[in-house]
């Protein structure tokens, strides 16, 4: 039985960009509980990212309902929604030569009260971020002056130092040499077990999603094609009917986890 | 026999008359064709008397209307207003941009254009082979010699003569009257606008060289043309008379822009504002180079020294 | 080494910043009002200034010129520069712009029409409309906040294309009607081409207490608008992830800005380039950081313009060069330098 108190649940969820519109989502239903790790893949124009923007609470479903500890989505604002959710993009604009570590204390926003302004807790918090998120080096430097990488790192500091209860990455991993995808792994668990988050992912590379989630769910042209542990959903039968393409799966050497092979 | 030869010697006799009549007033008429070079440097052939003549400026048609050739006139600007008649003739339009079709609809064997600017855009006009003089005066001179060339162009030396001797009688009167005043006693002089952003003519304008032969010194006298200045220069210089320029505007107004002058900040110790002597006048007398430039000087004159 | 958690995490010492910054440039705004004091038309010595100032003075021209010319028309120029310099600074970041200006909007446009239609009306009426002309060229601005903020509404939202569009839109459709009106006005022609040019010599002590307020209140609003202009400065979405509430805040800056830029165009024309380059000066002394870079462009802005002023009063004097043609004299090489510093940082 599962509390609500430490879940997000999506309820029969709906969602067209406009009225009468195909839909982009639908019947979209699942939880996820506290300390675990939810993958989200699918092909192109699945429905991926939009459900990420509708779970930030930045859309709004056309219906359906979404809790998030207990609270349903659509009664709280943004501001308040920010206090515990963020958000790690898959590609960042940045105007203005702003410094990484201006960048990263910028996910203190929704704690900092405009009258009274920041405390020394909030400059903790993003330093401890950027430790975590190893970055801290970059910290004097221009966010514009850095790799795609190392950007990549500076946005899961920002959203880390917003102390979220609710993660949400969006294809994070598009940036990331081989050597830090290994480095990644290891830092979400590390996250996963300190501070008891829930962590949504949208992913393009299948495998890293298959290690990374504690279950994932499978999209196609906006509906859950698959819900389930990595086993049960990369199956060769069911990614023949979502892809089209038959693709050879096998089992990791160390991990025992579902590999996709071309 | 001899009744005939009577006869024939008579009607002989008169047509030499008559002949000789005609080809005096041919020879009157063997002006045409006449060469004159117009104000911007170009020498134009006059076939003939113009019978024809189309005006693009307001002082031109004054020009034209003071020298007696309104009959002769078949195109004006929307602008010129002077005298009351022209308002009958018809309309070509603006000065700038010149509407060329409508010119050249009303088949004018003369056009009297003004200033560079319309030079250039007449330039059509003139490679179809029409008759165009440009004159842009710039100081009394200049057009007085204008209107002598204009009534040369037109045939009608005379008249343009007896009026350059007029005007220039009248401008004579004012020098002898003002000879003698002693420049310190000459009042100063700012001549205003209806803007808060004050422009004011300096050297080479009409309106300044009115100013000084009517006796006046414009404060703005050294600056080159048409010059902004501040509303500081203005308090300094501490004008005696201040003069507002306007097109025709109703009476009421002309109080309102008084009042409007007298709370200007920072001008209420200007001798002109603590007397009062401020005149509204009528801008046309003072920007059209033509024949009533001479009103003008008489109005300032009067505005200075009665 | 032993560098504090502070420093590290991004303690940019800005309020530190902000003091200095308010220190040197309330300082040099009094310096420099005081030495622009001293140039003009009448030469008035530096002591004699003093005693003008503290009224024992007895040449009642030259108390009446510094008193009631040329001290207000400093103090325009300051205030319209803390304006454009503010105002431009706070619409490049909601419009995620640096190309931005105050003007962008629209409401420059709408004032300018305004005052076009006054000048016409003028000539076409025969009434004396001077006094009125900056209550058209505001009604005018209201008109096209109006307009600008009805075209931008996409169902109840205000989206930075639509805000950016309707404001450029609003601008070309004035700027064609203010063309016509020029055309047809041939006497009113010269009037509405000065007025568009910008002018600070018509400043007096009525029209400063009427703009003081909204430009003062207005910029001081904005500055507690920078922590969500920072945020977004990361991009639209991120700004919404971190609280920001864009709809309101675009909305705010928006009719704000406007207001401010109303109240200061309906009374000195169109100065061009001061809201375009100082807040990219700003940038580069201090930071992007809005906290520190909004108030410094108000103090940058506030000392720009009347030193430009008092350059276009003095050139030339008794004549004097139109304000806008000195701003962008000044203002257009400064802004390619700061590109191509630019350009050189990133390699290109």
């Amino acid at each position: 039985m599962v509390c609500n108190d430490n879940v997000l649940k999506v309820d029969n969820l709906d969602f067209s960009y406009e009225e009468n519109h195909k839909k982009t989502l639908s019947n979209i239903n699942f939880s996820v509980s506290r300390g675990k790790f939810l993958g989200i893949i699918g092909p192109n124009g699945s429905g991926k990212t939009t459900l990420l923007k509708i779970i930030s609470g930045i859309l709004k479903p056309s219906q359906g309902k979404i809790t998030v500890f207990g609270k349903e989505l659509a009664d709280l604002s943004i501001e308040k929604i920010a206090q515990f959710t963020s958000v790690v993009p898959q590609e960042t604009s940045v105007i203005f030569d702003f410094k990484v570590k201006e960048v990263v204390f910028m996910g203190r926003l929704p704690f900092i009260s405009r009258i009274n302004g920041e405390t020394i807790e909030d400059y903790e918090i993003s330093r401890e971020a950027m430790e975590r998120a190893k970055c801290l080096s970059l910290a004097e430097k221009n966010i514009h002056e850095i790799s795609g990488g190392e950007k990549q790192r500076v946005f899961i500091a920002k959203a880390l130092a917003q102390t979220p209860q609710l993660l949400l990455l969006d294809e994070f991993t598009s940036h990331l040499d081989i050597n830090y995808k290994h480095e990644v792994v290891k830092f979400f668990k590390k996250v996963l077990e300190n501070d008891k988050i829930i962590i949504v992912s949208a992913f393009h590379d299948l495998n890293l999603a298959s290690i990374l989630s504690n279950r994932l769910i499978l999209l196609n042209e906006g509906k859950i094609e698959k819900i389930g542990t990595p086993q049960e959903v990369i199956n060769e039968d069911i990614f023949e009917k979502v892809y089209g393409t038959r693709p050879t799966i096998i089992n990791h050497p160390t991990l025992h986890i579902p590999q996709v092979i071309i | 026999m001899k009744f005939c030869n009577k006869l024939i010697l008579t009607i002989a006799f008169l047509l030499l008359i008559l002949s000789s009549l005609l080809s005096f007033s041919f020879a009157e008429a063997s002006n045409y064709p006449l060469t004159i070079i117009d104000d911007t440097g170009s020498a134009i052939t006059i076939p003939e008397e113009p019978q024809r003549i189309i005006s693009t400026a307001p002082s031109n048609t004054e020009i034209l209307f003071s020298l007696g050739l309104e009959n002769k006139i078949v195109g004006v600007t929307n602008y010129c207003n002077y005298p009351e008649k022209a308002n009958n003739v018809e309309k070509i339009g603006e000065m700038t941009p010149l509407n060329l079709e409508k010119i050249a609809s009303l088949k004018p064997d003369l056009i009297l254009g003004y200033g560079l600017y319309q030079l250039g855009e007449i330039a059509p006009l003139k490679e179809a082979g029409y008759n165009i003089i440009i004159i842009e005066p710039m100081t009394i001179n200049e057009t007085l010699k204008s209107i002598r060339m204009v009534a040369t162009i037109c045939g009608i030396t005379e008249k343009g003569n007896s009026l350059v001797e007029s005007l220039t009688q009248r401008i004579n009167k004012i020098k002898t009257k003002t000879s003698n005043i002693d420049i310190s006693k000459r009042p100063k002089i700012f001549i205003g606008g209806i803007y808060e952003t004050i422009w004011t003519p300096g050297e080479g304008t009409l309106f300044n060289e009115l100013i000084t032969l009517a006796g006046g010194r414009n404060i703005a006298a050294s600056l080159p043309g048409w010059a902004k200045i501040s509303p500081e220069f203005v308090a300094k210089e501490e004008p005696e008379i201040i003069i507002i320029p306007i097109g025709a505007m109703g009476q009421v107004d002309e109080s309102n822009i008084k009042e409007n002058i007298s709370k200007h900040a920072g001008w209420s110790n200007i001798p002109a504002i603590k007397s009062g002597k401020i005149f509204v006048v009528n801008e046309d007398l003072f920007y059209r180079a033509g024949p009533r430039l001479i009103d003008g000087l008489e109005k300032l004159y009067e505005i200075f020294y009665e | 080494m032993n560098k504090s958690s502070k420093e590290i995490a991004g303690y940019t010492n800005w309020r530190k910043k902000l003091i200095l910054t308010i220190i040197w440039g309330s300082f040099s705004i009094v310096v420099i009002n005081f030495i622009c004091l001293n140039f003009g038309v009448v030469s008035v010595h530096p002591k004699e200034i003093f005693s003008l100032l503290w009224g024992s003075s007895h040449d009642k021209t030259n108390s009446l010129i510094i008193w009631q010319l040329r001290f207000p028309r400093i103090i325009m120029a300051t205030l319209t520069g803390i304006a454009l310099s503010t105002v431009g600074g706070a619409f490049q970041g909601i419009l995620r712009n640096p190309l931005a200006d105050p003007y962008i909007l629209g409401v420059s446009a709408g004032a300018a029409l305004g005052a076009c239609t006054a000048i016409f009306l003028q000539y076409a009426t025969g009434y004396f409309l001077t006094p009125y002309l900056p209550l058209f060229a505001l009604t005018g601005a209201m008109l096209s906040i109006y307009l600008v903020y009805m075209t931008a509404k996409v169902r109840y939202r205000l989206p930075l294309e639509g805000l950016l569009l309707s404001g450029v839109t609003v601008t070309f459709l004035f700027s064609a009607i203010i063309t016509i009106l020029i055309a047809l006005s041939e006497k009113g022609l010269h009037s509405m081409v000065f007025w568009l040019m910008g002018d600070l010599s018509t400043a007096n002590w009525n029209k400063i207490t009427i703009v003081t307020f909204p430009v003062i209140v207005g910029c001081l609003i904005f500055f507690f608008f920078s922590l969500d202009l920072n945020a977004l400065s990361l991009g639209e979405e991120e700004a919404l992830h971190l609280g920001v509430n864009i709809k309101k805040l675009r909305l705010r800056i928006f009719i704000i800005g406007s207001i401010i830029i109303a109240s200061v165009v309906s009374f000195t024309g169109l100065i061009g380039f001061v809201g375009l380059v100082v807040p990219h000066i700003a940038r580069l002394l201090v930071g992007p950081d809005h906290r520190v870079m909004l108030p410094t462009s108000a103090l940058l802005g506030a000392i720009f313009l009347p030193l430009c002023d008092t350059l276009a009063r003095t050139i030339i004097a008794p004549s004097e060069i139109p304000i806008g043609a000195i701003t962008a004299l000044i203002g257009a090489p400064v802004f390619i330098h700061l590109l191509r510093r630019k350009s050189t940082k990133n390699g290109l």
